[in-house]
């Protein structure tokens, strides 16, 4: 079943029962009032007529001047008090101790019920306590008061009966009042009851829509927060799991791009020289005359691009166990790590005729050692590749805000801000012909990246086209000891 | 002569390519980025544009509509294998593409498949004595017409074609038998021994130990 349907049913049940119950309580209490009253009524008129009664006998047993008057006599005393009863709307009997009908002239109704004449029949007799009873013969009603008396030394037995149809036909009358009003106010209640439910539960089925829609792959929407406060709540908590969902997404789809992008351009740059090196040897071997002057082009181009290659394949290598190895990192004096690469960079700063300048303040950072000087070669390398004969490099580290940064320039051709922006990415060469003939595959940069996130560090650049490129390296302060 | 224009950012592959063409005397000259080589070809004095995808300046496909006017038919080269790049080229009007790297003679092959397409090949060819009218499939030795199988006529017109070049049995087996002939290296050597016969070729047509066979060029002095 539905929530809605749930709610709305169960508190209308609860409802239509606590009106129920409250109606019929109150019902009861005032049919009840009612009776008593009526039963005080009728005592009241029984102590008058059970008064008069032997007031009569008295009177008559004087006026006649007996000493006590005769069963006959006391008979018609009694026809009389009933006659004239009969004449106020309420019924008498008499009976004799044992019980013998001596006078009466009850509702017929009521003489004729079955269960009146055994009751008359068991009634104990006493002369100081009433027994009230009430019989419902199914048309009427009847209260009847019964007590014994004494007269004129005999007991008589006293029973008169009071008419109170019109007691259970009021409560009737209320019942089918009550069932009417009950009928209609359910049927208005239950309107209300339905509109407001719906309209609590509203935001919920718009939540649903918006989950589904978020479901279904669309991370963009954001949900309205209305309704009660639960709703907004649920609806802010959704937003931010929409949020890290969206947020997440576009990080695969970038990660699947990037590597999409990466396989495309290093299928391009396995096939470019795979071309030139299979075009050449295929000359060599099909061609019937070569002469020396072209055996030795073609091999001389066989030998470079498969130096390319070669080259390639040890970045790849190389970039390939940066991924699945775990880095050592300890404490080391970047002073050290920067001497080691100057030594290692001797010779191609020889051959170049480059001089290199480096100074540094007394760091120590924790860095896996042989990965943070590769990539100190790295950028050295490509600044000696930007470089012309005779120029010169220089290496600054030092503090600055609280991050250990170490500054390369040179004063090479630089790059336009296009290539400074692309120049981190795989592949990404400024002027690929002059990188491909130093040797470059394109992916130093990117190894260099990967080895400074390792290390909790940022690569920057600043470079203009004809006047040198500085590349920062920014190792966070946290690294650094 | 057949004069053909070589747009391809790489110098080594471009270079590679000048000479293999230059071994079947086509005349090649190249551009190395996008911009000048759309330049170059709207000059329309080339038979055919062998064109790179990825080039710097202006990508192949650019190049490729903006020269669409000219109709010069154009092949492509594309590293991808991604074949909703061919597709594209393809849609684009190009007669046909190669995948790099590729081998000497897939290129010339290719190269011959669409210059026949567009009647730019020599349809008479002649050496020594033997001469070949491609289109009418007759051959005459010293004027008097021999008879050849189709596929016999075929070899012969292969080897006229690609002379001083040595030919392996698989290179002759996928450019006329098809690249879905499933058949031995046996069927190109009783072809070629059927031609050398008929032809007198004894000395002309001559095996490559573990190669295949290569026709000597006539003496050009």
């Amino acid at each position: 079943m539905k929530l809605w349907q749930n709610i709305f049913l169960s508190s209308l049940c609860l409802i239509i029962l606590a009106v129920n119950v409250i109606s019929v309580v109150l019902l009861n209490n005032s049919h009840r009032l009612l009776i008593e009253r009526e039963q005080s009524h009728a005592v009241n008129e029984f102590e008058y007529f059970a008064a008069s009664f032997s007031n009569s006998a008295i009177y008559e047993r004087l006026k006649v001047g007996k000493i006590a008057l005769s069963q006959e006599e006391v008979t018609k005393i009694a026809s009389d008090m009933i006659e004239n009863r009969r004449q106020k709307g309420s019924s008498a009997a008499i009976y004799t101790e044992d019980k013998q009908l001596l006078r009466g002239d009850l509702f017929p109704e009521l003489d004729s019920y079955n269960e009146f004449s055994s009751y008359v029949s068991d009634v104990k007799i006493s002369t100081d306590s009433y027994s009230i009873h009430i019989f419902d013969c199914g048309t009427a009603q009847y209260l009847t008061i019964c007590s014994a008396l004494k007269i004129e030394r005999s007991v008589y037995l006293i029973l008169t009966a009071t008419d109170i149809s019109e007691i259970y036909a009021l409560r009737e009358q209320q019942t089918e009042f009550i069932r009417r009003v009950g009928i209609i106010s359910a049927a208005v209640i239950s309107m209300i009851l339905l509109i407001i439910v719906i309209l609590l539960l509203r935001p919920l089925s718009r939540l649903n829509t918006y989950t589904k829609a978020i479901a279904g792959g669309n991370y963009k929407i954001r949900i309205r927060k209305k309704g009660s406060r639960e709703f907004r709540e649920l609806a802010g908590n959704m937003n931010i799991m929409a949020d890290s969902i969206q947020k997440n997404a576009t990080r695969l789809e970038k990660i699947a791009e990037d590597r999409q992008t990466f396989i495309a351009n290093l299928a391009h740059e396995m096939k470019t020289p795979l071309t030139s090196i299979l075009g050449f040897a295929d000359l060599l071997r099909i061609k019937k005359n070569v002469s020396d002057k072209e055996r030795a082009e073609y091999a001389s181009v066989i030998v470079e691009e498969t130096k390319r290659l070669r080259s390639l394949s040890g970045k790849l290598m190389e970039l390939i166990a940066l991924g699945s190895t775990e880095t050592e990192k300890k404490p080391v004096s970047l002073p050290g790590m920067i001497k080691d690469t100057e030594t290692a960079l001797a010779p191609l700063l020889a051959k170049n005729s480059i001089s290199l300048t480096c100074s540094s303040e007394d760091i120590v950072i924790s860095a896996d050692e042989e990965l943070f000087k590769s990539l100190l070669y790295n950028i050295i390398e490509n600044a000696v590749k930007a470089s012309t004969i005779d120029q010169e490099i220089t290496l600054n580290a030092g503090m600055s805000d609280g991050n250990a940064v170490i500054a390369i320039t040179d004063h090479g051709i630089g790059m336009s801000d296009e290539d400074a922006e692309k120049v981190f990415e795989p592949f990404y060469m400024v002027d690929k012909s002059r990188s491909r003939k130093a040797g470059g595959a394109g992916l130093g940069l990117a190894l260099c990246v990967k080895i400074a996130k390792l290390h909790n560090a940022v690569l920057t650049l600043k470079s203009r086209p004809g006047e040198g490129t500085t590349v920062y390296i920014i190792v966070s302060g946290d690294e650094c000891l | 002569m057949i004069k053909i224009l070589i747009i391809e950012d790489d110098i080594n592959i471009a270079k590679m390519i000048k000479a293999t063409l230059s071994i079947v005397n086509y005349k090649g000259h190249c551009c190395f980025d996008g911009k000048s080589g759309a330049e170059e070809a709207q000059k329309g004095i080339y038979d055919l544009i062998l064109l790179d995808v990825m080039l710097p300046e202006m990508s192949g496909f650019d190049v490729m509509e903006s020269i669409k006017d000219c109709g010069t038919p154009v092949i492509f080269l594309t590293a991808l294998q991604d074949v909703a790049d061919k597709v594209k080229g393809l849609r684009l009007g190009a007669e046909d593409y190669i995948v790099k790297p590729f081998e000497a003679l897939e290129l010339l092959a290719r190269i011959d498949v669409v210059l026949r397409r567009s009647n730019k090949t020599q349809n008479i060819i002649n050496y020594y004595g033997i001469s070949v009218d491609v289109n009418g499939h007759t051959i005459t030795n010293n004027g008097e017409p021999v008879q050849l199988t189709p596929k016999e006529f075929d070899v012969v017109v292969y080897f006229l074609r690609h002379q001083d070049i040595a030919v392996s049995r698989e290179r002759l087996l996928s450019s006329i038998w098809g690249y879905e002939f499933e058949g031995e290296s046996r069927t190109v050597d009783i072809h070629v021994q059927q031609v050398r016969r008929k032809l007198n070729l004894k000395d002309k047509l001559v095996t490559i130990p573990k190669l295949g066979y290569r026709l000597e060029s006539q003496d050009r002095e």
